[in-house]
C-alpha cells in the first residue's frame, strides 16, 4: 500500500540503541534500524524478546532518544514526544482513579478545548470503541478487554495520525485479544478516525500477519531487522487461506532459521577449541517437559505447533529445542523437534537415571569442560558467581553473561555436577559434601 | 474500647457533622489566639499557669504550631522531595542532608535556631515561636520526604511513558499522576509525623540556653512546668489532654485523610486485606524508604559496594528493588550520557560539585574551629558517654522485642484482636512518652534502680511501639496456606514459632527495630537529663551531654556530641541496619 508519491509520516535513520547496566556492562539493544512509516499502512515489528521492538517503537514516538540515529518527522529531526503519535499500552496504562470517560479526557487534557467540546469528543470516542454504558465506571471494575478499550478510545480522542500499539493483545485472553484485534482494523478500515497508519509491536506471527500491510522481522543480539515483508492480502484476512498459511510458514522459516539452523555455523578445525556452545536460557525442567511432550507425540512435532498448543512465544520454544538439541536429546530438522536415541531413553528414565545422562551429557560440552578445569585449579575446589560471570562473559561475548550462568548453575545442579551455594554466593564442584 | 467509640461516631452521621462544626469553630478561636500570641511583646520566661481552665488554650497553641509545622514540612516534603526524585545532582545532594538531619535529635537545631530568630525579631513573639515551630517540624520532616521520593521513583515507566505521549506539562503530570501516586504513602506517613512532632513537645516547648529560661506557652511547657513543680494534678490532667488532642485529630484528620487516599492506589489487585490493615501499607511504603536507603548507601559507598552488589547481582533483592527502576533507568542514562556528550551539564555538575566541597570544606573547618577548644578529656568523655548510650539503646531495644515480638505476633494472627487493638496501639504510638517519664520514674524510684538503668526502661516507653507496630503487620500478613499447611503437618506449637511465625516477620520487625533504635537514640536527650521533682537528675550518657551542653551554653561540647551521634547513628543505618535488612529481604521476604 506504501505509495512513493506520498511522503513519509515517520523516518528513523541509522539508529543504534544502548543502555548502560547499573553493573556498568553496556549492551546494545539496537543496530543500524532504517525504516519508513507510510500513509495508509500497518507497519508491523514482530519479534522475540529481546529484539528492540518496544524499544524501537518508543524512539519512534518521541519517548526514548536514541544513543545515534536521526527520527524525522516531516523532514525534522524529533527531539521531543511525536506530537503525531497516539499510544496503547501493554498494561493499559489507566490511572485507577480515574472513571473511563476522566481517562479518556485525559488525552485532551494539554489541547485546551471547551467543555462540551471535550464531552463531545469523549462521547464519540467511547461511542467508536464500544464502551456506552461504561462511562463512570473505574478500571478496576472492568475486564482486560475492557481496560483495552479505553487504552484505544484514549488514543483516538487525540485525533492524531499515528497509532502505535505496543504489544496490545498480549495481556488478554485469546478470544478477547481475537475480537479486538478486528476491531482495530475496522476501525482503521472505516476511515472514521484520524488516524492514517498503524504501528504494531508483537511476538505473535499470526497476529502480524493477520494485520500487518508490511511485516519487520526482528532479530536479537543485538536487535536488528532481519527481512521486511509486504503483505498485500486483502482485509479482513482468512487464517485459512493458502496464502495466509504460505506467509506464516515463511516467517516461521526465518525466524527458525535464526535460532536452530539447519546447516550449523562452520569452525575451521583449528579454532574448534576456542569456541564454545552458547546456552539458551531455558530451564531444565522445560527440557524435560518438551522430551516428554515430544515422546507423547510419537517422537516427533512440529515446533509452532507446540508454540500454539503450550499458548507460549513461538521463539521460547524454538531455544527449548536448542537447549534439547544441545544436550543431544533431540535434533531439529527445519521447524520440527525429532527426538533421539538418548532423547528417547532420557524420556522414559526415573530421576536418578535422568540426572545420570543428564550429567553425563553436561560433562561433554566444552564450556562445562573449562569451567570444571578452573574449579579443580581453584582454592577449596570453588569460586565466585561474580568470576563464573565474567569467564563466560569471555567465552559467550554475545550472550548476556549474567543470564547464561543462572541457567548453567541449574541445569549442573540438577545434573549434579556443579553445586552452588547461594548465600556465599560460590560455585564449587559436586564432590557429594558441599564445602 | 477506642475502635468503638470511633465505629459508633462514624455510623451516627448528625453526630459527626457536630464534630465537623465544632471542628471548624475551634479552628477559627485557634487562629486568633494564636494570632494574638505571636504578636504579643516578647517575654523570655513567662510563668505558665497551671489550673486546668488553661489547658485548652495551651494545647489549642501547641496543636496551631504542629499544624504549622506540618504544613511547613509538606511543602518542604513538596518542593525537595520532586527535586530529589527528578534531577540527579540534586538527588546527590538532598538525600544525604535528608539522612544526616534525620539523625540529628531536635535539640541540635535549637541553640543555631534560637538565637538566631530572636536577633530576627527582638520584640515580640514571632522569633521563639518560629524556632519552636521549627522544632517541632525536625520531628517531623524527614520520613515524609523518604516517602515523597521512593513514591515518585516507584511510578511504572508506562504511566510515565502514558502522560508524555499525551503530552501533558510537568505540572498536569504532577497533578494527575504524581501526587495520587504519592498520596497513600504521605498520608501514613503525615500521621506517623505528627506523632514524632508530639514526642518533643516538652522540649520544643519549654528549654534552658545557657543562663536564660525560654518558654512558649503550650501543652508541652505547661506539662514540663507540672513535671518541675511535682504537681501530680496538673500532669494527669496534661496527659488526659494529649491522649484527647491525639484521638481528636485521628478522628478529624487522619481517618477521613487516609479512607480518601485509600482510592489513589494504583495496584488494583491490593486485597481488601491490605485496605482494611493500614499499618501493612505504611509498612510497605517504610519498607521502600528503607531500600531506597539501602541504594543510596550503596551509591555513596561505591568502591565497599560494587563488589557486594557484583556478588549479590543474582540475589532476589536487587532484582526485585531494581526491577521497578531498571526499566526506568536506561531512559534517564542515555538522557544523560546526552547531555554529557553536549559538555554543558558536565561544566554544571562540576561547578555544583565544587560549590558543595567548599560549602563542606567551610562548615568542617567551621565546626573545627568549635570543637577544636576540646581537651583529649572531652573527648574521652563523649567517647564512654556514647558507649554507655549505645548500651542503653541496645537494652531497649532488645526489652521491647522481648515483649512486642510475641504480643504483636499473637495480635496480628486474630483478626478479631488486631481489629479491636490496631486503634489502641497507633494511639499508643502517636502519644509522646516523655510526658509519662514522671509517672515512670515515681515507680522506678520506688523498685530503687538508678537512672543509669531505669533510662532505658525510659527510652523503652515510647520506642517499643514502633517495634509492636511492625510486628503485627507482619504478622497480620502470615501466608494463610502455610499456616493451614503447618496445621494439617500437626507440627509443634515451638516449631509454629520458631519457623513460620517469626522467619515470616523478619522484614517487618528489621524496620521496626531500625524505627526504634533510632527513636532511642534520639530519647537519650529526654531520658538521661530530666527535670523532676523540681531538681535535675542525670546520668552518664551522651544524651545526657547533649542536654547539658545546651543548657549551658556550650556549644563546642555540643557540636562535638552532635556530630558522633549523627554519625553513630548514620554508620550504624548504613552499615548494620541497612546490611541485615538486605539479608532478611533476599531470604524471608515473600514474593509477592
Amino acid at each position: 500500500m506504501a505509495n512513493d508519491a506520498q511522503t513519509a509520516l515517520i523516518e528513523m535513520k541509522n539508529i543504534d540503541q544502548s543502555f548502560v547496566l547499573s553493573t556498568g556492562h553496556k549492551i546494545n539493544v539496537l543496530k543500524d534500524i532504517n525504516l519508513t512509516l507510510m500513509p495508509n499502512e500497518v507497519l508491523t515489528l514482530l519479534g522475540p524478546s529481546g529484539s528492540g521492538k518496544s524499544t524501537c517503537l518508543r524512539i519512534l514516538s518521541g519517548l526514548q532518544i536514541p544513543t545515534s540515529g536521526q527520527v524525522l518527522r516531516g523532514g525534522f529531526a524529533l527531539c521531543r514526544a511525536n506530537p503525531d503519535v497516539a499510544m496503547v499500552f501493554q498494561n493499559f496504562a489507566l490511572l485507577p482513579w480515574l472513571t473511563v470517560s476522566e481517562n479518556i479526557e485525559l488525552g485532551l487534557e494539554s489541547l485546551a478545548f471547551a467543555k462540551g467540546k471535550i464531552k463531545e469528543k469523549v462521547r464519540q470516542a467511547i461511542d467508536l470503541v464500544g464502551l456506552e454504558g461504561f462511562e463512570e465506571a473505574y478500571p478496576k471494575e472492568l475486564s482486560g478487554g475492557m481496560k483495552q478499550r479505553v487504552g484505544i478510545a484514549r488514543a483516538l480522542v487525540m485525533g492524531r495520525p499515528i497509532l502505535c500499539l505496543d504489544e496490545p493483545f498480549s495481556a488478554l485472553d485469546v478470544l478477547t485479544a481475537e475480537v479486538l484485534r478486528k476491531e482495530v482494523l475496522s476501525l482503521w478500515l472505516s476511515k472514521k478516525t484520524s488516524i492514517q497508519s498503524i504501528v504494531l509491536v508483537t511476538h505473535n506471527i499470526l497476529e502480524a500477519v493477520s494485520l500487518g500491510s508490511r511485516i519487520l522481522v526482528m532479530g536479537i543480539n543485538p536487535g536488528h531487522i532481519r527481512m521486511a515483508i509486504n503483505n498485500d492480502l486483502t482485509y479482513p484476512r482468512d487464517e485459512k487461506s493458502g496464502k495466509f498459511k504460505e506467509l506464516v510458514d515463511d516467517i516461521h522459516d526465518v525466524i527458525t532459521q535464526s535460532i536452530i539452523p539447519d546447516v550449523p555455523e562452520w569452525i575451521p578445525p583449528a579454532l574448534a577449541e576456542s569456541v564454545s556452545e552458547s546456552f539458551p536460557p531455558v530451564s531444565i525442567n522445560e527440557v524435560i517437559g518438551l522430551v516428554e511432550w515430544t515422546l507423547r507425540q510419537g517422537g516427533k512435532i512440529d515446533a509452532f505447533a507446540l508454540a500454539h498448543a503450550l499458548r507460549k512465544e513461538s521463539v521460547q520454544v524454538l531455544l527449548m529445542a536448542k537447549a534439547a538439541e544441545l544436550l543431544d536429546f533431540v535434533d531439529t530438522p527445519s521447524n520440527a523437534i525429532v527426538l533421539t536415541d538418548l532423547g528417547r531413553e532420557f524420556a522414559v528414565a526415573d530421576v536418578n537415571h535422568r540426572k545420570q545422562l543428564l550429567h553425563k551429557q553436561l560433562d561433554q560440552l566444552h564450556i562445562i569442560k573449562l569451567l570444571k578445569a578452573k574449579l579443580e585449579a581453584a582454592n577449596h575446589f570453588s569460586i565466585t558467581r561474580h568470576e563464573v560471570v565474567k569467564f563466560i562473559q569471555e567465552w559467550l561475548p554475545n550472550e548476556p553473561a549474567s543470564r547464561t550462568v543462572d541457567t548453567l548453575i541449574q541445569w549442573c545442579r540438577y545434573g549434579e555436577l556443579l553445586g552452588f551455594n547461594a548465600d556465599k554466593q560460590t560455585l564449587y564442584l559436586d564432590l557429594g559434601e558441599p564445602n | 474500647m477506642y475502635s468503638r467509640v470511633v465505629a459508633r461516631l462514624e455510623k451516627s452521621k448528625p453526630g459527626a457533622n457536630t464534630v465537623v462544626l465544632a471542628f471548624l469553630g475551634f479552628c477559627i478561636y485557634g487562629l486568633i489566639a494564636t494570632a494574638k500570641q505571636w504578636h504579643g511583646p516578647y517575654r523570655s520566661g513567662i510563668s505558665l499557669d497551671l489550673s486546668l481552665a488553661m489547658l485548652p488554650l495551651y494545647a489549642t497553641y501547641s496543636l496551631f504550631r504542629a499544624l504549622t509545622a506540618y504544613l511547613l514540612s509538606l511543602s518542604f516534603t513538596l518542593v525537595f522531595g520532586y527535586l530529589a526524585a527528578k534531577v540527579k545532582i540534586a538527588e546527590k545532594l538532598i538525600v544525604p542532608l535528608l539522612d544526616i538531619g534525620q539523625s540529628i535529635p531536635v535539640l541540635g537545631f535549637l541553640p543555631s535556631l534560637v538565637l538566631g530568630l530572636l536577633a530576627l525579631f527582638p520584640d515580640s513573639n514571632v522569633g521563639l515561636e518560629l524556632a519552636c515551630i521549627i522544632m517541632i517540624f525536625t520531628g517531623q520532616v524527614w520520613n515524609m520526604t523518604f516517602s515523597f521520593i521512593s513514591s515518585l521513583k516507584s511510578i511504572p515507566k508506562e504511566l510515565y511513558e502514558m502522560t508524555e505521549n499525551l503530552g501533558l506539562s510537568r505540572f498536569q503530570t504532577l497533578l494527575r499522576l504524581e501526587l495520587p501516586c504519592s498520596a497513600t504513602g504521605l498520608a501514613w506517613n503525615s500521621l506517623m509525623s505528627m506523632a514524632g512532632g508530639w514526642f518533643f513537645l516538652t522540649v520544643c516547648e519549654a528549654f534552658i540556653l545557657g543562663d536564660q529560661n525560654f518558654r512558649v506557652p503550650g501543652l508541652g511547657s505547661y506539662m514540663a512546668v507540672a513535671i518541675e513543680n511535682n504537681n501530680t494534678q496538673a500532669i494527669g490532667a496534661g496527659i488526659a489532654t494529649m491522649i484527647g488532642l491525639i484521638v481528636m485529630i485521628d478522628f478529624v484528620v487522619w481517618r477521613p485523610v487516609i479512607a480518601w487516599t485509600g482510592r489513589f492506589r494504583l495496584s488494583e489487585s491490593n486485597d481488601s486485606l491490605n485496605r482494611n490493615i493500614p499499618f501493612v501499607s505504611l509498612l510497605l511504603s517504610e519498607a521502600s524508604v528503607f531500600k531506597k536507603m539501602a541504594e543510596f548507601s550503596q551509591k555513596f559507598f561505591r568502591l565497599r559496594s560494587e563488589k557486594k552488589r557484583a556478588m549479590n547481582a543474582n540475589s532476589a533483592i536487587l532484582l526485585r528493588s531494581t526491577k521497578r527502576q531498571r526499566s526506568e533507568q536506561p531512559i534517564r542514562i542515555s538522557l544523560l550520557s546526552r547531555m554529557g556528550q553536549m559538555g554543558r551539564t558536565k561544566g554544571l555538575a562540576f561547578a555544583i560539585k565544587s560549590l558543595v566541597a567548599l560549602f563542606v570544606a567551610l562548615i568542617a573547618i567551621k565546626l573545627y574551629a568549635l570543637v577544636s577548644v576540646l581537651g583529649f578529656g572531652d573527648w574521652q568523655e563523649i567517647f564512654l558517654a556514647t558507649g554507655l548510650t549505645f548500651l542503653r539503646v541496645i537494652g531497649a531495644v532488645i526489652l521491647g522485642s522481648l515483649w512486642a515480638i510475641p504480643v504483636g505476633i499473637l495480635i496480628g494472627l486474630s483478626p478479631r484482636l488486631t481489629r479491636l487493638l490496631q486503634p489502641v496501639v497507633q494511639i499508643g504510638a502517636s502519644f509522646p512518652a516523655p510526658m509519662l517519664y514522671p509517672i515512670a520514674l515515681a515507680f522506678f524510684q520506688l523498685m530503687h534502680l538508678s537512672l543509669s538503668v531505669s533510662a532505658s526502661l525510659l527510652m523503652l516507653l515510647g520506642v517499643q511501639w514502633y517495634i509492636l507496630f511492625n510486628v503485627l503487620a507482619g504478622a497480620v500478613g502470615i501466608s494463610q496456606d502455610l499456616r493451614e499447611s503447618f496445621k494439617s503437618m500437626s507440627v509443634s506449637k515451638k516449631s509454629h514459632w520458631l519457623r513460620l511465625y517469626l522467619p515470616s516477620i523478619y522484614p517487618s520487625l528489621v524496620t521496626g527495630l531500625v524505627t526504634a533504635a533510632g527513636g532511642a537514640w534520639n530519647a537519650s536527650i529526654v531520658s538521661e537529663y530530666l527535670i523532676y521533682k523540681g531538681e535535675v537528675l542525670k546520668t552518664r550518657g551522651l544524651g545526657a551531654m547533649i542536654s547539658q551542653a545546651t543548657s549551658q551554653g556550650n556549644f563546642s561540647l555540643l557540636a562535638a556530641c552532635l556530630m558522633v551521634m549523627a554519625f553513630t547513628v548514620v554508620f550504624f543505618n548504613r552499615f548494620v541496619w541497612s546490611r541485615l535488612y538486605e539479608t532478611v529481604e533476599t531470604r524471608f521476604r515473600f514474593e509477592r
